[in-house]
């Protein structure tokens, strides 16, 4: 109906040309062309717009469902709630090409990147807006989880109410300027002058460093407001901070150079979760203590069992759990279980370990069977934890939230 | 070394490298041309086709589109005064007024001579560089970064066009609005008044477009003629080639600054194209006619904005610190190749290196070379009435600052800053600085920050570095006063120009229009008031974070405080004027603040004012009524609406034109999501 009527009006053009041809040059004192037909094509195109938006939209975006598990011919949606070009947008785009490759029907991805808020925003409207059906995925990483810890005003998201696929996860080693006096842990305390930590923001990654540093009461002042762990590397080599952290993935390039011409010495690696909940030595770091070794050989004793509990519940959500990708809770089960299983399949295909091996950081993708409980249980942070990090934070660090 | 680079350009003769270079380079060109979608988006569009390539064939297509995006992002500067990024925004002062004049051919065969020699010169200075960026990376700590951002928007400020006063102050006006959002020290959100929207700050984008884009349609679409003068398109290429020849030590000159602030990570890029700006006039004996279509105000930048992608590739592959964003998704491609930067990048990829820096001079050069032999039609487009290019700017400078966010916020906020552009351009208050200011304020504050916590009280100071920048800063201020008072003044030295000498050639009817009126009062006292406000604001964060907004709101008080005394002055003046003079012609110059007008003439130009006010307010209503349109019925529905409806009723244009016209922006629209990574803002009604 709104076809027609459009069609008809634009057919009622060429009457509109009885007004004189003139140079386009020099319309300055151009008569209005009939108000009649002016507004007739104006209807028309007004009405095509109506039809566009009533029934273009179905069109355009044919409504996707892969209720059964079939994915043939759909595409899916992940949204990276992060900037194109960072380190989860690299990992996401990667990870999700080639699990949609192994996925039976191969079906097509489409990533989306909504960088709102420091990605508050982007999970905020995935929770609020994503369909159930399998066909979007989430993308979350230690800046959005960080700020749930934290139960922010601004997260209107749960990870309680999504469902992992998989999970992947990283780990971090501290080191130290050698020409601020420090050879190895044992001067990390007691110290004459504190050492000077670079920081991006104590409610970013830097929070399970903090506690690190909490924990072991090692004497150390805190300035943030570096742009990324890039520039922190720089200031340490400039000499403006003396200690500084660096995950898997950059310490080779940034780090191990210093350590070998003698400008920075690694003292501990910040540790993996095991499948039992202890904290262990990072696979990538075999030879490098872990903060409870460290806190055992400074003081001859276990560390208070609370403190530990709460560095361990961090641990397991900013590292351990770092990435990960979740569909919607009422998404269902053949599809859940169909991606996970293939994402499964993948991670121990040894063709997709070498090719991903960067990407990954040395640590396996964990999609194993018990994946929603063990991260169900890492997730799910006690109130005494949380009010552990809030008192860190507002004691050592001046930050508040409400 | 010789070796590798000889084998790496042997590569490159292979047919299916050329072919990946040719389609980053024309993709980059492409979507240059789109002001807002820039580098990054050449890169996400073209990043998902190079999954499964060679990482020689895809460096090379990323690398052909990062090294011509800022060749052509100058077309819609220089052309329809839009500029996409902040860089831009440089060139746009002389290439706008000059393409104004007539030239725009000549303006643009100079930008694009100079962008090539610029890519060509970056690329050499990236393979000498690598082995110096380690010990210049190293030697630029946190004072340095600091002296460099407030070098950038002083620069700016003192450079720009007008008065230094008003210059200034809308300096500090950027650097107001960029500090909106969440505090890079202690995070706390600031001057966002509880909304999310706000608190990751204003989308560059939204600012570049509306303070210059929106504000220029606004301001032109009441005039129906072309341009006061005739489009100039004799002159063939020889001669542009020739008039460029003549200013080859700024193209070497520019270039060099460039690759230096490249290397810089973070502040140097921005910084870097005004740093070259600024050599520029300071080196010139004739000053005054920068900012009017001064060909060395072309030259020098433009070679600088694209030495300048080079240098950033420098800590992007040597530290693995990306300048931007495209940059960053290139890390992140070789990323998945496994190739990891670092200081051994050097020696463990030393073909891949040379690789780039072939593909990037040869990229520069294709791209320039293309968009060169394209002035002559590009430079028709000056000739199109801006009322009728119009809706289609709007339509697509608004899908391009759409896609930086994707919040419809930003499209509001890009309007209201149109708004804000207009009355500063009527007024005669030079908008470059703000931009700058916006575009520095958060490393600005970062390094204040960083300097101050991490060195004892003053002993950055003395820091060479620091001292070097002081002395930039300083001595030309000091010479110009040295000069003042020993009575040699005249030939305004000091960078600024007071614009009173000589016929004006300007032929922008309505910049600085609305000097000395009411309306440059009145936005005296809303600065001061915005600037009361602010401080009054500010007095709520924590100590930290309230630090830079104080030093700003107070230091753009002072300034605003200062425009009033000004403006109060002219008026003084101007009522003694009428008391004793009548008829006497005191003064032509119809874009100076200070410029006494006669009854007769003074007349005359308050109806040509009140004739701009309406259609800029016109204009300004319909663009409001389009996002309304936007939010009810999504992006292509609301273009189907305004585009007719504007060409009939504002710019009565024929109907075929409109319908015409219509019809093919709705296509591009529906075409272009599947073509560019483009999103359309979805209205409620979808």
């Amino acid at each position: 109906m709104t076809q027609h009527v459009d069609v008809k009006d634009v057919t009622a053009d060429p009457d509109g040309s009885a007004v004189p041809t003139q140079d386009p040059q020099e319309p300055q004192d151009r008569a209005m062309p009939s108000p009649r037909l002016a507004a007739a094509v104006v209807a028309g195109f007004t009405a095509l717009a109506v039809g566009v938006s009533v029934l273009g939209g179905d069109l355009l975006n044919p409504a996707a469902s892969t209720t059964d598990g079939d994915y043939s011919g759909e595409t899916v949606e992940m949204m990276i709630p992060l900037a194109e070009g960072g380190g989860t947008d690299t990992w996401a785009r990667f990870v999700a090409t080639e699990l949609t490759h192994e996925v039976p029907g191969s079906p097509g991805l489409a990533p989306v990147n909504d960088d709102g808020g420091e990605g508050i925003l982007g999970t905020n409207h995935f929770m609020s807006s994503a369909r159930t059906d399998g066909t979007e995925v989430l993308v979350s990483t230690a800046s959005t989880v960080v700020p749930y810890l934290l139960d922010m005003p601004a997260v209107r998201y749960d990870f309680a109410d999504l469902r992992p696929i998989l999970a992947n996860g990283t780990g971090a080693v501290v080191y130290a300027r050698s020409a601020a006096g420090v050879q190895g842990v044992e001067d990390l305390v007691e110290r004459d002058k504190p050492l000077v930590f670079g920081g991006i923001a104590a409610t970013s990654l830097d929070l399970t460093t903090l506690l690190a540093f909490d924990l072991l009461g090692a004497d150390v002042t805190s300035t943030f407001g570096f742009e990324g762990r890039g520039p922190v590397n720089l200031a340490l080599q400039r000499g403006e901070v003396d200690i500084d952290y660096q995950t898997t993935s950059s310490y080779g390039p940034a780090v191990e150079p210093l350590v070998e011409d003698g400008t920075a010495v690694p003292l501990f690696s910040l540790g993996q979760v095991d499948e039992s909940g202890e904290i262990v030595r990072d696979p990538n770091f075999p030879d490098l203590p872990t903060v409870v070794e460290v806190y055992e050989q400074l003081n001859g004793e276990q560390p208070d069992a609370d403190a530990l509990e709460t560095y361990r519940a961090i641990l397991a959500l900013t590292y351990t759990y770092q990435k990960a990708l979740w569909v919607p809770e009422d998404t269902p089960d053949e599809a859940v279980e169909l991606l996970r299983s293939t994402a499964e399949e993948m991670g121990a295909d040894p063709e997709f370990q070498e090719a991903a091996a960067e990407v990954l950081g040395g640590y396996p993708i964990d999609a194993s069977t018990d994946l929603a409980e063990r991260i169900g249980d890492a997730y799910r942070v006690d109130d005494a934890v949380r009010e552990d990090v809030l008192e860190l934070l507002e004691t050592d660090h001046d930050i508040t939230i409400d | 070394m010789t070796d590798a680079a000889l084998s790496a350009l042997a590569s490159l003769a292979d047919p299916s490298l050329l072919l990946m270079l040719a389609i980053g380079v024309l993709a980059g060109l492409v979507i240059g041309l789109i002001p807002g979608l820039g580098g990054t988006g050449a890169v996400a569009i073209l990043l998902p086709v190079t999954f499964g390539m060679e990482p020689e064939a895809a460096l090379a297509m990323l690398i052909g589109a990062l090294a011509v995006v800022h060749t052509s992002d100058t077309v819609a500067a220089v052309l329809l005064g839009a500029p996409g990024s902040a860089s831009a925004s440089v060139t746009m002062l002389d290439g706008y007024s000059m393409a104004r004049q007539g030239q725009a051919k000549r303006a643009l065969s100079l930008a694009f001579l100079s962008s090539m020699a610029g890519g060509l010169i970056g690329a050499v200075g990236l393979t000498l560089a690598i082995p110096l960026a380690r010990p210049l990376v190293l030697s630029f700590g946190s004072p340095e970064l600091f002296m460099l951002t407030i070098l950038g928007v002083s620069l700016a400020a003192v450079l720009s066009r007008g008065n230094v006063v008003k210059g200034l102050t809308a300096g500090f006006l950027g650097l107001l609005l960029g500090l909106v959002g969440t505090s890079p020290t202690t995070a706390e959100e600031r001057f966002s008044f509880g909304s999310l929207f706000l608190s990751d700050g204003v989308s560059l984008v939204a600012v570049a477009l509306g303070i210059f884009g929106l504000a220029e349609i606004a301001s032109r679409v009441g005039q129906r003629r072309v341009t006061e003068k005739p489009v100039e398109l004799t002159g063939g290429w020889g001669a542009g080639i020739r008039e460029w020849v003549t200013h080859w030590s700024q193209v070497v000159r520019g270039a060099l600054i460039g690759i230096w602030a490249g290397v810089l990570p973070g502040v140097g890029a921005t910084a870097g194209t005004w740093l070259a700006y600024g050599q520029a006039v300071a080196t010139a004996k004739d000053k005054r006619k920068f900012g009017k279509g001064d060909p060395r105000g072309i030259v020098g930048p433009e070679s600088a904005n694209n030495s300048v992608e080079a240098g950033d590739l420098i800590p992007t592959f040597l530290f693995g610190i990306p300048g931007g964003v495209p940059s960053a998704m290139l890390l992140g491609m070789l990323l998945t190749y496994g190739i990891q930067p670092g200081p051994a990048i050097v020696t463990d990829h030393l073909d891949l290196m040379y690789l780039i820096v072939w593909a990037f001079a040869i990229a520069s050069v294709a791209g320039a070379f293309l968009c060169f032999l394209a002035t002559g039609s590009l430079a028709k487009l000056t000739r199109v009435p801006f009322a009728v290019l119009g809706p289609g700017l709007l339509v697509i400078m608004l899908l391009g600052a759409y896609q930086e966010g994707g919040q419809i916020g930003d499209l509001w906020v890009m309007v209201l800053l149109g708004v804000v552009g207009f009355f500063l351009k009527a007024t005669g208050t030079p908008r470059a600085p703000f931009l700058i200011g916006f575009v520095l304020a958060i490393p600005m504050e970062r390094y204040y920050y960083l300097t101050a916590s991490l060195y004892d009280g003053g002993s950055w100071m003395l820091r060479p570095g620091v001292l070097v920048f002081a002395a930039v800063l300083i001595v030309p201020v000091l010479w110009a006063l040295l000069k003042k008072l020993r009575g040699t003044s005249g030939q305004a030295d000091d960078g600024h120009r007071d614009e009173h000498e000589g016929p004006d050639h300007d032929v922008d009817d309505l910049e600085g229009s609305m000097a000395g009126t009411t309306w440059s009062a009145a936005l005296a006292v809303l600065l001061v008031a915005a600037f009361a406000a602010a401080l009054w604001v500010s007095g709520s964060f924590s100590e930290e974070a309230r630090l830079m907004p104080r030093l700003v709101a107070t230091c753009g008080l002072v300034a605003a405080l200062v425009m009033v005394w000004q403006e109060a002055k002219v008026w003084r003046k101007r009522a003694a004027d009428v008391e004793e003079a009548f008829g006497e012609p005191l003064g032509t110059g119809g874009s100076t603040m200070l410029a006494t007008r006669t009854r007769p003439v003074a007349d005359e130009k308050a109806l040509a004012r009140a004739h701009d006010l309406r259609i800029a307010a016109r204009t300004f209503a319909a663009m409001a009524g389009f996002l309304v349109l936007v939010m009810l019925g999504g992006y292509l529905a609301a273009t189907l609406v305004f585009t007719p409806a504007f060409l009939l009723y504002a710019a009565r244009t024929r109907l075929r034109t409109a319908i015409v016209y219509t019809v093919v922006l709705g296509l591009v629209l529906l075409a272009l999501p599947s073509l560019l990574p483009v999103d359309l803002p979805m209205g409620i009604l979808q």
